[in-house]
């Protein structure tokens, strides 16, 4: 019996070590293809695709097969499938299959997929991923599109997600902007006396009229906030108020974070104006969604992007309350500096044997007007290409993006931090929130948020 | 011929159930090795590494400094890392005798109820077992809510102020913050009515003559319940403390649920699965997550540990 265990022992340890080896020939099958994509992504062309890419035999004519992954947000997807529809027509000998996942199963899909060689051809990602992945995609090929050329089409901040080192590593879609806008609830501000349109020269206006909107009840409790700006994205103005104040919150070099400043320290200023004034009670009113408290008529000012606009006409058809969008004065001076955290884009495998396929419907699908358009429109979101703005359409179709077209051109991108959700999530945000609570000081809260966000750095 | 036939049939089930079990077994050992590979290394799956699955390159070795910054590291996932800990062993300790002392006394106050009522009782109150975490993480957010929670207008009704569950940074009760509890109460509500059933079982099993024969003695109810009911239940108790305190100790889903829309705040209620799952999967720090994982099979080692040594018996009745 004992022999027989020991045996059984030694062939599931023999078995694991070959699964190991397997694994890791596989993996270093797929890194030699990246390597010799790499140097031979020009010479291939879709007539060479392997008889395994081509749809079943019998058609007459094959079609080249390449796969799209995406998230799987029905706008998105939608999105997504119409511009591979357009593609398909414009080349009927491609065929592109858009396969999508939910947010989070897409996350694992690509840190399993990617070690493994298996990744789709096509990949919408994130710009804010692009840093963490950038070694397992395929560069743009520069006959494709150079970097000065792109540096002229797509706007700075989007951009910026996708590039490292002098080369990048994909096409931007979106302008993903978070900063600057608030929804109004036009009822409530019709009840206050207040005017509307709101016609607003500096903060301290928008504070007056939170302050007006504000309501509570008999027990004290806040019914109503007159200006919700507490939430996981109030990083965003954070780091555009230091942008505007003159100070910055990257080191010289980019491998370090100075959060410890007097610019830091007056970006937040506003803030506290705010919670003194009791426009927001920081308790009551700093969980994360503004979405249903202002779609409960709860607050008469959310700071929120653009494309709060398109989803709450979507998800909120019954609120009877009458509601816009209107962009914010600046937090300080008179240059709308701020930051953003680039956005959906379209990358290549390094693994795939069609690129030069992959790379022409990225380009298609990035910078042809008509074709940004519409996904743009799908989505809700800001169109990444700077020619996008000049289509007679442009307006009627985005009208979120019409309204904040004065500012694109001042976003830059952020920067690739160590860890951007950390950084803005588990940092920045929760010691804002203490702060506006009463927990911690200013100078406290800064000095924190500049310890723990440099200790990112490894 | 028998023998030869019996023989021939052994041999083809040590056959048919070796394949599977060998496969089953190295797959099984691979991930549990790779896993402890992983955390001696700054692995991201992001990173293209050395050749050998990854290893080495730009997925550098580091040997124990994983472990050294999560004892003396002053890096925010370090910080997490004991946060989460310390929430883990709060939550797995708190758990584990409030469950007991709602189940037990309640299990045992259903087995004196005859009749249908017994049945529809044991029905209700184990009727949240069935509905899925997330479920329950949603009902008790709801009731959460700090603008138009139950809870919250229940307080005003009394007079009360409203209660920022998840998003007062400074409210805490005994020590621990309030997120955490508010976590603690939907577990215990979702949780209680399956170590009631298992006791109620026990109960059952419980002789009446040796309850009979206490009270012939003199012993009265509760003394009848406590010398002669749960020492001759130990053996249950003992399953039902292993199986709560690891269920505690690996608690995500509600956590995940409840806090996910709550970054900061929420995150004072973060337990070691959760930082593991977002080291992993959302940071990508894979090395990092395998080690938190080491750790948090240590722990739930030695305390398993410790539970059977001091509650097993040698006997059975």
């Amino acid at each position: 019996m004992r022999k027989v265990f020991l045996w059984l022992l030694i062939v599931t340890a023999a078995m694991s070590m070959i699964f190991a080896f397997t694994l890791s020939g596989c993996k270093n099958e797929s890194t030699a293809g990246t390597t010799a994509a790499e140097t031979t992504v020009t010479e291939t062309t879709a007539a060479e695709t392997t008889a395994a890419e081509t749809t079943a035999a019998g058609e007459a004519t094959a079609k080249t097969v390449l796969r799209l992954w995406c998230m799987n947000s029905p706008a998105f997807l939608a999105a997504y499938e119409g511009l591979a529809a357009a593609y398909e027509t414009a080349h009927p000998d491609v065929d592109i299959q858009v396969e999508s996942f939910e947010y989070g199963v897409f996350i694992q899909t690509l840190q399993t997929a990617m070690p493994a060689g298996q990744e789709a051809d096509i990949m919408a990602l994130f710009g804010s991923w692009i840093p963490l992945y950038a070694e397992r995609l395929a560069t743009v090929p520069a006959e494709v599109m150079s970097l000065d050329e792109a540096k002229n089409t797509f706007y700075k901040a989007p951009l910026g997600g996708y590039l490292g080192d002098g080369v990048f590593y994909g096409f931007p879609q979106e302008f993903n902007n978070e900063y600057g806008g608030v929804l109004v609830n036009k009822t409530l501000f019709e009840a206050a006396n207040l005017t509307y349109p709101p016609k607003w020269e500096t903060m301290a206006d928008v504070i007056s009229d939170g302050k007006a909107l504000a309501k509570k009840d008999a027990s004290g409790t806040m019914t109503t906030a007159g200006f919700y700006f507490i939430g996981g994205d109030m990083s965003i103005p954070f780091l555009a108020g230091i942008k505007q104040f003159g100070g910055d919150y990257w080191n010289s070099d980019h491998t370090g974070f100075t959060f410890n400043t007097p610019e830091a320290k007056s970006s937040v200023q506003w803030m506290l104006d705010a919670v003194k004034a009791g426009v927001i009670d920081p308790v009551g009113f700093s969980q994360n969604d503004l979405f249903p408290v202002f779609f409960s008529g709860k607050v008469g000012i959310g700071y929120v992007g653009t494309w709060s606009i398109g989803v709450g006409k979507e998800s909120y058809p019954d609120f009877k309350d009458e509601w816009d969008y209107f962009m914010l004065p600046n937090i300080n001076g008179d240059t709308p500096s701020f930051v953003a955290d680039s956005g959906w884009g379209l990358t290549v495998s390094p693994n795939s044997k069609n690129q030069d396929i992959a790379w022409d419907f990225a380009k298609f699908a990035t910078t042809v007007p008509e074709n940004v358009i519409e996904y743009n429109r799908i989505t809700g979101t800001i169109p990444a290409l700077i020619s996008a703005k000049d289509l007679p359409e442009f307006a009627e179709q985005l009208p979120w993006a019409e309204k904040e077209l004065g500012i694109l051109p001042y976003g830059e991108y952020m920067g690739q931090m160590p860890d951007r959700d950390l950084i803005m999530y588990e940092i920045i945000f929760p010691h804002i929130v203490k702060m506006l609570q009463g927990v911690e000081t200013v100078d406290a809260a800064m000095e924190a948020i500049d310890t723990e966000a440099n200790s990112t750095f490894k | 011929m028998l023998k030869s036939g019996l023989e021939i049939n052994k041999r083809r089930f040590v056959l048919t159930v070796s394949v599977p079990l060998i496969a089953y077994l190295s797959i099984s050992i691979f991930v549990i090795g790779w896993a402890f590979v992983l955390m001696f290394f700054d692995y991201s799956p992001g990173r293209l590494g050395g050749p050998f699955l990854g290893l080495g390159g730009s997925n550098p070795f580091i040997g124990f400094d994983n472990f050294i910054e999560m004892v003396k590291g002053a890096s925010i996932e370090a910080r997490m890392f004991r946060l989460s800990l310390k929430n883990t062993l709060i939550f797995a300790f708190t758990i584990l005798p409030l469950n007991l002392a709602i189940t037990l006394p309640l299990a045992w106050l259903l087995d004196s109820i005859k009749g249908r009522f017994k049945v529809i009782f044991r029905t209700i109150y184990f009727l949240p077992v069935l509905i899925s975490s997330v479920g329950v993480a949603l009902i008790w957010n709801n009731l959460y809510n700090p603008q138009s929670g139950w809870l919250n207008e229940i307080i005003k009704f009394f007079g009360g102020k409203p209660v920022g569950w998840f998003t007062d940074s400074t409210l805490t009760f005994l020590g621990i913050p309030v997120s955490l509890w508010a976590i603690m109460i939907a577990y215990l509500w979702q949780d209680y009515g399956y170590n009631m059933v298992i006791f109620i079982a026990a109960l059952q099993g419980v002789p009446e003559e040796l309850k009979e024969a206490a009270m012939v003695e003199g012993a009265n109810r509760w003394q009848t319940f406590t010398k002669i009911v749960i020492p001759l239940i130990r053996p249950t108790v003992l399953f039902v403390c292993v199986m709560t305190m690891l269920s505690s100790f690996q608690v995500f889903d509600i956590v995940q649920v409840m806090t996910v829309d709550k970054p900061g705040i929420g995150t004072q209620a973060q337990v070691l699965v959760l930082d593991i799952y977002k080291n992993a999967f959302r940071y990508n720090r894979m090395g990092w997550a395998a080690a938190e994982s080491f750790v948090l099979f240590l722990i739930i080692l030695i305390v398993t540990i410790i539970q059977v040594r001091t509650l097993r018996t040698k006997w059975e009745y």
